[in-house]
């Protein structure tokens, strides 16, 4: 080998080295917030939940008695069977409101970029302001709602005192707050899809629901199974919309799982309890992003 | 962009990433200046309080040039957190304003090396606090006000209805008269609501205490929330909802009880002391203070706020040294007369409030005649704290029908001695 083939030998090395450290370097000020502030506090919760304690005596570990102390917590399992309602509920029509938006706003109408913001924006406001903005409208004494019952002559409703209407009124909320989110998975999905397939199914004398059928939704799969398995994953976390807007009640009807735990873990000072109860919500949507992850074939949606 | 440049480019953002990690976990609170101390005082305001600190601090300083006081203001609801959060995390704040003595009493300092004579200090403060600052022998607090339970009232809709309320201890009411006179408040003066009630279990239980019940029992081994008296207590609650006297919106719907009174269209509101200073802006309407009315005894309920000093500031000589001077007569009764609250020294029992002096007559003398329960319960911070919320839950239970009296005391009962027993 000359001199100047090794030279360069060792500058193509070099370089190759530069290249194999960059991307870790890129993706490393990512890494190192989300282990701080993901993976340590979750090793952290599941030591926690091995042990009694209250956030500030010394703790003890109690082995698995936390986890068998949730099974016989008749509580925790009405609160999952509540979240599941309401995820039930809730995920449909999500489902639905975002699709209908995206089908009306994915056209070539008037103002559409008006219309497309006024429905997401609504997703830029935190939960705990969509909460109180709600509870105006609902409240009891003070709410808008009521206030013009009373001037049409209508006796006022206890929209945040009886179960039905805190629960109707927490999914109201809800979808309010995320349709806008998926409203614009489902444009970027609709856009997609290739204009031949509705032009070929038009020479064919296909009508507007037919083409739906046929063409749109299933073509819409891998976007709608993005949408259901996210919106399920949200329905199982929430919490700040409902604490702000019924905070949890009336009683407990409006008190979803993620509510619970805070509960348990700041009112009640047994963390480790509240910790192992996370573990179990971990298992449950790791779950679903286990499922979402098989039904989209390895993730490509 | 040469690839050099680019290396450069992301070593220098990753280093910032770095910098700006390092420096959120670090210690913001060292002190520039090593000759002075920074004392991290951790304060919430019910009212106009937290003015009135900022002026004491302001003199504190002035005469103590090497100390110097970081006023940390937090919401009342998120005191708990906050000061859990800086234990917990290893950074504890110098000094602290608390209600719940007991959750924080093993990480408080003992206060007593630092006081001349400990059974002085304790001997100014009235005696039915001592449980709330002394636990397990220690003097973990020092008190700061004095709170009672009490009986606000819209004036202006009894002179409507032309209900006379009472003006002396031997006038007080029967909850029968009570409840009567409510219901002719709302037939002739036009209220909506006979009274709202703040949803608190340390509110609900001035009704317990009246009906001769209490939460534990006298020696505090085990509950007795779920006798006869606690079973009459929650019936009274559950029926006064049900005739309508007060609204299902609070307990049930989460709603303020205070911005109900001041629509000037509820009649009275159970609340505490400190409501006086809160309601002295009320223009629409005259308010007073009344007398509770009696169950089998008249009863209110004792509380406080406390200062807590805590062990790893490295400040703990000077936040007990501070503490002594806000606990002082002359600063503690500064404090409380112009913050409109009640002082816990036996020697401040009369302050000249500019605002409200027959008020606070009514109040202290609501205190003088309650249930010695009230205090033994309530000073039971660390049993109290873990069931509060339970209990609150449970009320609510009753009230939405989804449990009798019975079974929801009977739950509570369950749970106060479950957390007897982990003591």
């Amino acid at each position: 080998m000359s001199e100047g083939q090794r030279l360069n030998k060792n500058t193509l090395a070099k370089q190759n080295r530069k290249l194999v450290i960059a991307p870790y370097l890129f993706i490393l000020p990512n890494l190192l917030i989300f282990g701080t502030f993901i993976v340590f506090p979750s090793l952290l919760g599941l030591y926690y939940s091995f042990h009694v304690y209250d956030g500030l005596n010394p703790m003890k570990f109690n082995g698995l008695d936390n986890y068998i102390k949730i099974i016989g917590d008749r509580e925790f399992w009405s609160t999952i069977g509540r979240t599941g309602i309401y995820a039930a509920i809730v995920v449909p029509l999500i489902y639905a409101a975002a699709l209908g938006i995206a089908l009306l706003l994915a056209r070539e109408i008037r103002m559409r970029g008006f219309f497309r913001a006024v429905f997401y924006w609504p997703t830029m406001i935190s939960y705990i302001i969509v909460g109180l903005t709600w509870k105006w409208i609902f409240g009891d004494s003070f709410g808008i709602l009521n206030h013009l019952l009373t001037v049409v002559g209508v006796e006022p409703v206890g929209f945040l005192t009886s179960s039905f209407w805190a629960n109707t009124a927490v999914i109201i909320a809800t979808v309010w707050s995320r349709a806008g989110f998926f409203m614009v998975i489902f444009i970027a999905g609709l856009q997609a899809i290739p204009t031949d397939y509705y032009e070929a199914a038009r020479l064919d004398g296909a009508t507007g629901i037919k083409v739906f059928r046929y063409i749109t939704l299933p073509l819409l799969k891998p976007t709608s199974l993005l949408v259901v398995m996210l919106t399920l994953i949200d329905a199982f976390k929430a919490f700040p919309l409902m604490f702000a807007l019924t905070g949890g009640g009336p009683g407990k009807d409006t008190t979803y799982i993620v509510q619970y735990i805070y509960e348990i873990g700041f009112n009640r000072q047994e963390l480790g309890l509240a910790s192992a109860m996370s573990v179990i919500l971990f298992i449950l949507i790791g779950g679903f992003s286990a499922l979402q992850f098989r039904l989209s074939k390895g993730g490509a949606t | 962009m040469t690839k050099r440049t680019t290396f450069k480019l992301i070593t220098s953002m990753v280093l910032v990433m770095l910098l700006i990690v390092l420096t959120a976990c670090g210690n913001s609170g060292t002190n520039a200046n090593p000759k002075q101390t920074t004392l991290d005082f951790l304060w919430f305001s019910d009212g106009k309080e937290g003015e009135v600190i900022k002026e004491i601090i302001k003199e504190y300083e002035q005469t103590n040039t090497k100390v110097k006081i970081n006023l940390i203001e937090v919401g009342f609801k998120d005191i708990q957190t906050k000061l859990k959060t800086m234990l917990s995390g290893g950074k504890p704040p110098a000094l602290s304003r608390v209600t719940d003595t007991g959750s924080f009493a093993n990480q408080a300092v003992d206060l007593t090396p630092y006081v001349d004579n400990a059974d002085q200090f304790e001997d100014q403060f009235i005696d039915s606090l001592k449980p709330y600052y002394v636990i397990n022998d220690k003097l973990v607090a020092a008190p700061m006000d004095v709170t009672a339970n009490g009986l606000i009232y819209n004036k202006t809709l009894f002179d409507k209805a032309g209900v006379k309320v009472p003006t002396s201890p031997d006038q007080v009411w029967t909850w029968d008269e009570y409840t009567a006179a409510l219901k002719e408040v709302m037939d002739k003066g036009g209220a909506r609501y006979g009274m709202v009630w703040d949803v608190t279990p340390h509110r609900w239980s001035t009704l317990l205490y009246q009906n001769g019940g209490s939460i534990l029992t006298e020696d505090g081994t085990a509950a007795a929330i779920n006798s006869e008296a606690g079973i009459r207590s929650m019936e009274q609650f559950k029926q006064l909802h049900q005739e309508g006297i007060m609204p299902e919106s609070v307990w049930l719907g989460g709603e303020n009880p205070n911005n109900l009174f001041r629509s000037g269209t509820v009649a009275t509101h159970w609340a505490g002391n400190w409501m006086i200073s809160n309601y002295k802006d009320i223009t629409d309407f005259e308010w007073g203070v009344t007398y509770m009315p009696k169950g089998t005894q008249r009863s209110s309920v004792p509380g406080g706020k406390f200062l807590m000093a805590f062990k790893g500031s490295g400040y703990e000589q000077e936040a007990a040294e501070f503490i002594e001077y806000l606990t002082s007569k002359e600063v503690n009764s500064k404090y409380n007369q112009e913050s409109l609250f009640m002082s816990p020294r036996k020697d401040s029992s009369v302050l000249n409030y500019e605002f409200g002096k027959e008020m606070f007559e009514i109040f202290a003398d609501e205190l003088k005649n309650s249930s010695p329960l009230a205090a033994n319960d309530w000073s039971r911070q660390t049993i109290i704290s873990k069931i509060s919320t339970d209990l609150k839950n449970n009320i609510v239970e009753v009230l939405s029908d989804k449990a009798t009296p019975q079974e929801a005391l009977d739950r509570t009962a369950k749970l106060i001695n479950e957390a007897i027993g982990s003591q």
